[in-house]
C-alpha cells in the first residue's frame, strides 16, 4: 500500500466534514475520489497533505505515519499535490515556477547561492533542463518564458501540475484537475495523466467529470457527507443505489 | 502632401527611438525582478561607471557626503527589500538591526582595538544572530501583526540602548570610532568614504542578484505569492522567510557598520522609529520586487530630506506633499515605472504632434 488512511474523523465546530474514513490505494494505480459538493473531499487532501491535522485517525505512507507532520515535510516524502482554487506563483515565469517546484531538489545554501559558486551554476543548468521536459510533459513549452499570471486557466492547471511533478512524487493528489476545462482540454489532461501513470506514477484524484473518471481509474471511492458511500471498481460503483441517490435525487 | 508627412514622421521616429535606446541604457527596467536570467548587462556596468566618476567630476564635499550617506541608506534598502519585496513580508524594526551593527563596530572598535575590517564583518554577523533569535518566534506573524511585532522590538532595542550606559553609553552614545581602514588606508575623507560605500553597496547588489535568480529567490517569491501553494512543494516557509529576515537583517548591521565608522558615533537617536519607517519609505518609493529601485528611492530620498532641510519648519509638509504626489504618479515606484512613464510621455507627446499635423 502507497498510501493508506485509517479511521480518520474531523469536525469543524460541530459539524462532522469527515467521520471514520479508512481506504488505501495501491502504488502505480489511480484511484478517484467522487462526491457532491461538500462531502469531504478537499478536506480529505487537506489532511493528507497536511495543511490540517485529523481529530483522530492515521494517515500512513509508504507504511510510513505522516499524520500531523508539516505539509513541506510530507511534500519532501513523496506527496504532490495541486489545488482547488491555482495557487499558481503569478509573480514568476512559467518555468521559474517549475523550477522552485524542483525546490527541495537541487539543494544549495544560502551563501553558495548568493556567491553564484561554480556547483550552483552547474545545478541551476541541469534543473533548468528537467524543467523544459516536465513543460514539454504537459504541453506548456511555448510558453515557458511567460508569466503564470498571464496564462489562459487551463493552462495554469496544467502549470499546477507540473510544478508538482517537479518535485518528484510518487504520489500525486490532484484536486478537480478538469473543473473548468473544456471538454476537449479535460480530454487531453486525461490523456496526459495517463501517461505518467504508465511511467509509475500513483494518481489520487477527486473529480467531478464523470466520463473522466470512470475512463480513467481503476478504483473509485465516494463520499457524502463525511461518509464512505462505496469502494470499488467505477463500474459496480456507478450501478450502486446509494451513490445514484446522493448524485441523482438529492440534489 | 501626404508623403512629405510621412517623411517627417519617420525621421522624428528614428529620434524617438535612439531616445528610448538611450533611455532604456539608464533607467531600471520595468519588470526587472521577474527577469531573473540576467547577468552582470550593459545597465550595470553603465551604473558602475557613473558610480566611479561621478564624485570625481562634481568636486563638492557637500555632495561627497551626502552620498555617503544614501549609499549607507542604499544598503540598508536592499536588505529591506529582500523581505519586503521579495518574500512579502513586513518589518518596521530594520533600523534596530542597523543600530546592532553600529554598536558592535562601536565596541569592538573603541573598547578592544579590533580592526574595523574585522569589525566590520562581526557587525553583520552580530545583526544576523539577532536577527535570528527575534525572527525565529515573531515571523509566525503576518501582515499587520508582524509590522507590530517588529515596531516593538525597533522600540525594545532602542530603549535597551539608553538604559545600559556601561555597554552602550546611554543616550550620549559613543565617540571616537576610529575610521575604517584596511591594510594601512585610512578612509578619512568623505571621498575615500564614497568608494568605501558604493563599494560595499555593488558587492551586495551583485550577491543578492545571484540570490534572487537561485533558488533561494524562488522561494521568497513564492512565499510572497502563495503560502500554500510554497509548501505544497516542499518549501519550509518559515525558514524562508527567517531567511530573508537574516539577510536582510545581516545587509543592515553592514551597514551600521559603515555608518559607525563614516561618523565616528553611535548614538541612540539614529536608530529610532523614523529611520526604520524611512527605510520602508525608500523601498516603497524606489519599487518593491527589483534591486536598483530601492537603491535609487534611498538616493532621492536622502537628496530630498537634505534640500529640503533649508525650508526648515516648512521642510516637512513639503516633504510630504512630494511623497504623495510621487505615489500617485509612480505608484510602482520611481524606479520601477520610471522608464514606462518616461517612454509613455515620449509617445504622448510624438503622438500628440502627428494627430495635430494630420488635422490640417
Amino acid at each position: 500500500m502507497l498510501l493508506s488512511v485509517e479511521g480518520i474523523v474531523k469536525h469543524y465546530d460541530g459539524v462532522r466534514a469527515l467521520n471514520h474514513i479508512s481506504f488505501q490505494v495501491r502504488k502505480g494505480t489511480v484511484k478517484g475520489l467522487m462526491g457532491p459538493n461538500g462531502a469531504g473531499k478537499s478536506t480529505l487532501f487537506h489532511l493528507i497533505s497536511g495543511v490540517e491535522r485529523p481529530d483522530s485517525g492515521r494517515i500512513c505512507f509508504k507504511e510510513k505515519e505522516i499524520t500531523g507532520l508539516p505539509t513541506h515535510e510530507i511534500s519532501r516524502l513523496g506527496v504532490g499535490r495541486t489545488f482547488q482554487t491555482l495557487q499558481v506563483w503569478g509573480n514568476m515565469t512559467v518555468v521559474e515556477n517549475v523550477l522552485t517546484g524542483m525546490h527541495s531538489v537541487i539543494r544549495g545554501g544560502l551563501l553558495s547561492c548568493g556567491l553564484s559558486l561554480p556547483w550552483i551554476k552547474k545545478r541551476e543548468e541541469a534543473a533548468m533542463k528537467e524543467a523544459k521536459d516536465i513543460l514539454e510533459l504537459l504541453g506548456l513549452f511555448g510558453r515557458w518564458k511567460w508569466f503564470a499570471s498571464q496564462l489562459s486557466y487551463g493552462e495554469q492547471r496544467r502549470l499546477e501540475i507540473a510544478r508538482a511533478l517537479a518535485a518528484k512524487p510518487e504520489i500525486l493528489l490532484l484536486d478537480e484537475p478538469a473543473a473548468g476545462l473544456t471538454y476537449p482540454e479535460a480530454k487531453q489532461l486525461a490523456d496526459r495523466l495517463l501517461r505518467l501513470r504508465k511511467a509509475g506514477l500513483t494518481l489520487f484524484l477527486i473529480e467531478h467529470h464523470m466520463g473522466m473518471v470512470m475512463g480513467m481509474a481503476d478504483e473509485v471511492a465516494v463520499l457524502n457527507n463525511g461518509e464512505l458511500l462505496a469502494e470499488g471498481p467505477p463500474d459496480v460503483v456507478k450501478n450502486n443505489p446509494l451513490v445514484i441517490e446522493a448524485y441523482m435525487v438529492r440534489r | 502632401m501626404v508623403d512629405q508627412v510621412q517623411k517627417e514622421f519617420r525621421k522624428r521616429d528614428l529620434l524617438y527611438s535612439g531616445a528610448l535606446w538611450l533611455l532604456s541604457l539608464i533607467l531600471p527596467d520595468p519588470q526587472l525582478h521577474y527577469r531573473r536570467e540576467y547577468r552582470i548587462r550593459k545597465r550595470d556596468l553603465f551604473y558602475l561607471s557613473v558610480l566611479l566618476l561621478l564624485p570625481l567630476i562634481w568636486k563638492d564635499v557637500h555632495f561627497h557626503h551626502l552620498m555617503v550617506l544614501a549609499g549607507i541608506h542604499g544598503i540598508l534598502a536592499l536588505g529591506l527589500t529582500l523581505f519586503l519585496g521579495y518574500a512579502g513580508q513586513i518589518s518596521l524594526g530594520h533600523a534596530a538591526f542597523f543600530g546592532i551593527g553600529s554598536y558592535t563596530t562601536a565596541i569592538l572598535t573603541t573598547r578592544y582595538a579590533i580592526p574595523s575590517f574585522f569589525a566590520f564583518w562581526a557587525s553583520g554577523l552580530a545583526a544576523s544572530f539577532f536577527a535570528y533569535l527575534i525572527g525565529k518566534p515573531i515571523l509566525k506573524l503576518k501582515g499587520y501583526f508582524l509590522a507590530l511585532a517588529t515596531l516593538g522590538f525597533g522600540e525594545i532595542f532602542l530603549v535597551m540602548v539608553r538604559e545600559s550606559p556601561g555597554l552602550t553609553g546611554g543616550v550620549i552614545g559613543i565617540f571616537n570610532i576610529p575610521f575604517f581602514s584596511l591594510a594601512g588606508l585610512v578612509f578619512d575623507t568623505y571621498l575615500k568614504q564614497y568608494y568605501l560605500v558604493w563599494g560595499v553597496l555593488s558587492g551586495l547588489v551583485l550577491f543578492s542578484k545571484n540570490l534572487v535568480r537561485s533558488r533561494i529567490g524562488r522561494a521568497f517569491l513564492a512565499v510572497a505569492s502563495s503560502e500554500d501553494g510554497a509548501s505544497a512543494v516542499g518549501i519550509d516557509v518559515g525558514r524562508v522567510k527567517l531567511a530573508a529576515f537574516v539577510i536582510g537583517a545581516s545587509f543592515a548591521g553592514l551597514a551600521g557598520s559603515l555608518f559607525a565608522s563614516v561618523m565616528s558615533i553611535a548614538n541612540p537617536e539614529t536608530f529610532s522609529l523614523n529611520l526604520s519607517v524611512l527605510i520602508v519609505m525608500m523601498v516603497i518609493l524606489g519599487g518593491m520586487g527589483n534591486l536598483y529601485g530601492p537603491i535609487a528611492g534611498a538616493i532621492f530620498l536622502t537628496c530630498l530630506i537634505d534640500g529640503l532641510s533649508r525650508y526648515q519648519a516648512y521642510s516637512l509638509p513639503i516633504y510630504g506633499v512630494i511623497l504623495i504626489l510621487l505615489l500617485i504618479f509612480f505608484p510602482d515606484g520611481i524606479g520601477t515605472r520610471l522608464r514606462v512613464r518616461v517612454i509613455y510621455l515620449i509617445s504622448y507627446w510624438g503622438r500628440k504632434k502627428r494627430r495635430e499635423k494630420v488635422e490640417i
